[in-house]
């Protein structure tokens, strides 16, 4: 993204952003609420309108990208249920629509592919089981899967961990932990990190709408964030609000 | 089977075999949606259609389909583009084409009478040339709702995935919206514009109480739908009630035997399932020390196998449902799980 502003309503949300992700990096996208990350993965999505500056996708104007199968989204959403019924399965299996063609039916490497997903975050089991019947953390886990079964090389995931029980978060771990392994680059937006610190290799904070921090993640992201008790390293740390100041002069920060 | 002798049963059950197999598969997508009653309205507008036919003497099914498809892209732009209150400009729209329709019929110098039959439909006066027309619409309908399923399902479900997915989804939703305007300008005839949304939605709402899956859910759908829409014929035949009304009617009374059963199936899975992952959660929540709540209430007894108390199996321990808490022994008190 080269120097993108973006309004909303009339309302100045990014300004100045200059970010660049490359070939299988794992980067988190973090700041406080309103400081602008959804709105910056979104308008690099092309789902925002700029208002000046350029969004490029694998090097194509966003505009004109077309190929959408190389990209996943996992969209910031309370739940995976729409007005009727729909098993996890079928769910997932939207997926695969950037490398369907219509009135074409499903084939089977489109089965294979919706099978795998389901089996990186833990799901198999529930396949055949309505989306409504499962938990947030679960169905937050199918959105996860939906995104993987088009098996992207960029994986853009909008608050994947807001809400999530721990035991979904650490599947969503060992599911990213898989995908970065297969070189895939993952963009991540997180109020913290949690069982995530470990994979995250560069953090961008954001505040205000502008880029405040780039560089690698430091502690204030990560430990106090998962909030290990028993493993204090860093105890003058423990329960700061992970994103609220991290350029703060009181910050050990170690670019 | 004497009575397929006549000729007008025969176009009767033809254009309500159609049309209740049609109406649910397009509702379907609009129950997903939550535009439930947007066939309600796009229905309104088609009055000014039907009229417009009268007015001008063309085919009232004709101008009935164009000026629905017209009000559908208008219905789908200001819901797209119009950030403030959609539903009010909605509401406009579907009560200018309600007056329109009625004050055109007036000037066409044609009573309310005709402009009924159009309202609340009249299947038995239905010509070879109007069958064959909603038999090849709704074929239409019926070849894009399930042959494009994949792609309309994803759309209605998450547009701002099925946008990345690289779907065009404005189009996508305009065709639901075209599909929507068809199939009510062919269920017109059958059960009548005024009723046609019931004979979209109420299949759907029928079907999901029991389903599970989208599939199910379009197939049973579409099921109901026919049933009614041939039941009612069938009994109208028999019998001098209207047969618009009739299908709606049988319709809803399937809705009112199906919805127990969802109450009861629902009811049964929620308590068949289990405590989520109560091993792994358990393990966790003991890494992690989170979740450490002490249960304040005062304890009258030990709990214990014969306590009366439900008890769950919580990873390494046992848990004991009391007043809806899962209380768990530590020690020398109870803690909340």
């Amino acid at each position: 993204m080269r120097d993108v502003a973006v309004e909303l309503g009339g309302r100045p949300v990014l300004r100045g952003i200059d970010l660049d992700v490359g070939w299988g990096e794992v980067l988190a996208l973090l700041g406080a609420n309103g400081s602008g990350k959804s709105t910056l993965v979104r308008t690099l999505l092309g789902l925002v309108p700029r208002v000046r500056g350029t969004a490029s996708l694998f090097g194509e104007h966003v505009e004109d990208f077309g190929d959408w199968q190389r990209v996943g989204f996992v969209p910031q959403r309370a739940s995976a249920t729409s007005g009727v019924p729909a098993t996890v399965a079928e769910v997932v299996a939207a997926g695969r629509l950037s490398r369907r063609r219509p009135f074409v039916p499903l084939r089977r490497a489109d089965r294979d592919a919706i099978a795998t997903a389901l089996e990186v975050v833990d799901l198999s089991h529930r396949a055949r089981d309505g989306v409504s019947t499962l938990s947030g953390g679960q169905q937050q886990r199918v959105l996860i899967a939906r995104a993987l079964a088009g098996e992207p090389d960029l994986l853009v995931l909008d608050e994947p961990t807001a809400g999530v029980d721990l035991v979904s978060q650490q599947v969503l771990a060992d599911a990213l932990a898989h995908l970065v392994g297969r070189g895939v680059t993952v963009l991540l937006v997180a109020h913290e990190l949690g069982p995530l610190a470990g994979l995250v290799a560069r953090t961008v904070v954001m505040r205000d709408g502008r880029t405040a921090y780039d560089g690698p993640a430091i502690d204030l992201f990560t430990d106090a964030a998962a909030h290990h008790h028993e493993r204090n390293e860093h105890p003058h740390l423990d329960h700061t609000p992970t994103v609220a100041s991290p350029l703060d002069p009181t910050t050990r920060s170690r670019p | 089977m004497s009575v397929l002798a006549y000729d007008f049963v025969v176009r009767a059950l033809l254009a309500a075999l159609f049309t209740g197999l049609a109406a649910p598969a397009v509702g379907t997508y609009l129950v997903q949606r939550r535009l439930a009653l947007m066939g309600d309205g796009i229905g309104h507008v088609a009055v000014t259609g039907v009229a417009l036919g009268l007015l001008t003497g063309t085919a009232p099914l004709l101008t009935a389909v164009v000026v629905a498809v017209l009000g559908a892209g208008a219905i789908e732009l200001i819901r797209a583009r119009g950030r403030t209150s959609g539903d009010v400009a909605l509401a406009l729209l579907f009560y200018g084409g309600i007056a329109g329709g009625v004050l055109l019929t007036g000037l066409a110098g044609q009573s309310a009478a005709v402009l009924n039959r159009y309202l609340f439909g009249s299947i038995s006066s239905i010509s070879t040339g109007e069958v064959a027309m909603t038999v090849l619409l709704a074929a239409g309908v019926l070849l894009v709702a399930v042959g494009l399923a994949p792609q309309l399902f994803g759309v209605a479900q998450d547009e701002e995935f099925a946008r990345v997915a690289g779907l065009r989804v404005g189009a996508y939703n305009l065709l639901v919206s075209v599909l929507a305007a068809v199939t009510v300008t062919v269920a017109m005839r059958t059960v009548g514009l005024l009723l046609v949304s019931a004979l979209m939605v109420i299949p759907v709402a029928t079907a999901q109480q029991v389903t599970r899956s989208f599939r199910a859910t379009l197939l049973a759908a579409m099921a109901i739908g026919t049933l009614a829409a041939l039941g009612g014929v069938s009994v109208s035949v028999f019998v001098r009630v209207a047969p618009g009304a009739t299908i709606v009617l049988l319709a809803l009374g399937g809705y009112l035997v199906a919805y127990p059963v969802g109450v009861l199936l629902r009811r049964h899975a929620r308590i068949r399932r289990p405590f989520e992952d109560p091993a792994e959660a358990w393990a966790l929540e003991r890494d992690h020390d989170v979740d450490h709540t002490t249960a304040d209430e005062d304890h009258g007894h030990q709990h214990g196998p014969d306590c009366g108390h439900p008890a769950v199996r919580h990873g390494d321990h046992v848990d004991y449902v009391h007043d809806g808490h899962r209380h768990a022994p530590h020690g020398s008190h109870y803690d909340e799980h």
